[in-house]
């Protein structure tokens, strides 16, 4: 931590006092108007030295310290002793304090406002890469009509008029900022961990991959059904990819899902809608529809027209959504990604339209939904596992070992977190440590 | 190249956010709100793509005087509605485009969600038809919850309400961490083949997989 302070020149009232003992000494010698006048011109006198001695109402103890609580190092806490009421100047108004801070050899810029009665404040406008250290200053605002200070949409103190009395500058001073959060050290270990089995899994297993077993998964092993019906019903198959955004990964999960079955209903041309509530997602998956024709070699039957946006409004893009269903009455409906409250909503009308539905979310509250209104549902990972399930690729299948070590791992981490939670009776200090490490 | 570049960028993307969870440093967060910024910039460039979709897949709907199309131009012409008193009028409290939110969308918005105390009833009927042995334990546990929940079930059984929260609380807690255990390991693995260019179907035709049948 870096403390840097200074005290500003105080009153030198100390020096007056033998003087006015020397003028008393001689009070007996003089008459009493004589001595009314010498005392007043005294007093006018020490009052005027006074005011030219004293500093012109500035704060004092100014301190810059950082702030402990900030990380990121951009903000420090300035702190200061504020001036004596005697000390404002003639005519105006005590109205806050602002800091001010200034990169070594930079001119100085203003920062925070602070109300009269503060004597500290948290400044965050500091930036600590590329690492230049700031020197500060707190200056006392005074304004001409009694007004609490404030700045303007242009940054400028208002009201205007402002008077300021700035403190010695301290510094430079740096903030200090961390390279690394070693609270997080017990996330990244299982991180890398986790990452190491998955990529030394697929190293090894690959190779393997095509005996390798993999759990029939119902939902998926569905999914030709559905095209199939779809294809001799002549009628389309309808995909929505969830009400999360791109950046979701069960959003991506669902665009890699739609690949492949783009790529299954381009070679029997078979009619795919997909409304989009996010436009980054349409924009998306327009591509990967159209690649999928392009790699089926059915160019001509891709049709942008089908892949497009609705609206961002959840319960007006579920209105659509259903319209669509009952007006088109799709062979086939597919939900997958992230839903809310819509779920049900959308299963149960897709139900009423008479279509097969299969459903995969990772949104633990939506799940019941989908399971009591779809005809098969995938739960959780089983949603992640699709992509690796439809492609059969060795790399894709090889994770899915992974996948299951991970979660071997994490079992193996709960066996021992209950066997040490049940022990605690006699050693809780051991189980305290043990149970604080999985603390994020 | 059409794929080289995708895989570079989503690599050094996604080792970059890894990496800034760990660095509390400015560098590292002002990299992560700068790389958002940059998101919302992409995703407003998206909203013009958007607009541009909504109006010729309407567009498209009226020019051919497909079924239902009067929808489509009440479609359209509320957008323009929206946008013109957004634009002209603002759209802070007490605006044109304020009331028509409040009285219009908002209303019809919650329209949509009532259905869903229909769909409830509907979904659960079918589903708790005893037909199986799981459909049965179904329609028995959520019987128990439910009447756990309401002050009969205490008057049948006066331990109902306790019985109702032990279901809520450890079974069903215990089956939801199970899930989401299992999600995290799937996103997980997902975010890291993804990022090592494992996983291309995203890419369409230039990195798509090939297709096992």
């Amino acid at each position: 931590m870096i403390v840097c302070g200074m005290d500003r020149s105080t009153v030198a009232g100390g020096a007056l006092a033998p003087r006015t003992h020397h003028y008393a000494r001689a009070e007996g010698s003089l008459r009493h108007g004589q001595r009314f006048r010498l005392c007043t011109a005294l007093a006018a006198l020490a009052i005027c030295a006074s005011a030219w001695a004293a500093p012109p109402g500035a704060p004092t103890q100014v301190k810059a310290v950082d702030n402990p609580e900030d990380d990121r190092g951009t903000q420090m806490i300035v702190s200061w002793e504020a001036p004596t009421k005697r000390q404002r100047p003639w005519g105006t108004y005590w109205a806050g304090y602002q800091v001010f801070y200034a990169p070594v050899g930079r001119e100085r810029r203003p920062g925070p406002l602070a109300p009269p009665e503060s004597t500290e404040v948290v400044a965050a406008c500091f930036k600590p890469w590329p690492w230049r250290p700031y020197n500060t200053q707190v200056a006392v605002v005074y304004l001409p009509t009694p007004a609490l200070a404030v700045t303007d949409a242009s940054g400028a103190i208002a009201p205007s008029g402002a008077h300021f009395v700035f403190s010695d500058t301290i510094g430079p001073v740096q903030p200090l900022a961390l390279w690394y959060n070693a609270k997080r050290t017990n996330v990244l270990v299982m991180m890398l961990l986790y990452s190491a089995i998955v990529l030394i899994t697929i190293h090894y297993a690959t190779r393997r991959a095509e005996d390798m077993y993999i759990r029939p998964i119902a939902g998926l092993e569905a999914v030709n059904d559905a095209i199939g019906r779809a294809t001799e019903m002549g009628k389309p198959i309808l995909y929505i990819s969830g009400l999360s955004g791109i950046s979701d990964v069960a959003t991506i999960a669902a665009m890699l899902i739609l690949g492949h079955l783009a790529r299954r209903t381009a070679r029997y041309e078979t009619q795919i809608i997909v409304p989009c509530q996010d436009p980054l997602v349409m924009a998306a998956e327009r591509e990967i529809v159209r690649d999928a024709y392009l790699e089926a070699g059915k160019p001509q039957a891709f049709r942008p027209e089908d892949i497009y946006y609705v609206t961002d409004s959840q319960f007006g893009y579920v209105a659509a959504v259903d319209g669509v269903m009952m007006r088109e009455r799709p062979a086939a409906c597919f939900y997958m990604g992230y839903f809310y409250a819509e779920a049900l909503i959308l299963a149960e009308t897709g139900n009423a339209a008479g279509a097969i539905q299969i459903a995969g979310t990772d949104a633990d509250t939506q799940l019941p939904f989908f399971i009591t209104a779809c005809d098969y549902t995938l739960m959780g990972e089983e949603l992640y596992a699709a992509s690796a399930y439809l492609s059969r690729q060795p790399l894709l299948v090889a994770q899915l070992r992974g996948q299951d070590l991970g979660k071997i791992l994490i079992a193996a981490v709960l066996l021992v977190g209950t066997a040490i939670t049940t022990l605690a009776t006699f050693w809780p200090e051991v189980a305290q440590r043990f149970l604080d490490w999985f603390n994020v | 190249m059409k794929l080289q570049v995708p895989l570079v960028i989503t690599f050094l993307v996604g080792v970059f956010m890894a990496v800034q969870f760990f660095v509390p440093h400015e560098v590292g967060q002002g990299g992560y709100e700068m790389l958002l910024k940059w998101a919302r910039l992409v995703g407003a460039f998206a909203l013009v793509l958007g607009i541009g979709s909504l109006w010729r897949t309407h567009g498209d709907k009226i020019r051919r005087r497909r079924p239902d199309w009067p929808y489509s131009v009440v479609a359209l012409v509320s957008f323009v509605v929206m946008v013109v008193l957004g634009i002209v009028y603002g759209h802070g409290e007490h605006t044109g485009f304020d009331w028509v939110f409040r009285h219009i969308q908002v209303p019809l918005d919650a329209t949509m969600f009532a259905l869903l105390a229909f769909f409830v009833a509907s979904a659960a009927f079918r589903t708790f038809r005893a037909r199986s042995v799981e459909a049965t334990l179904l329609l028995v546990t959520a019987l128990v919850v439910m009447l756990g929940r309401v002050p009969i079930g205490e008057l049948l059984y006066h331990r109902m309400p306790q019985v109702s929260e032990w279901i809520m609380t450890v079974p069903t807690v215990a089956g939801k961490r199970g899930i989401l255990l299992g999600v995290a390991l799937g996103a997980a693995a997902t975010a890291l083949r993804i990022i090592l260019g494992i996983e291309r179907s995203h890419l369409g035709g230039a990195g798509g997989s090939g297709e096992g049948e």
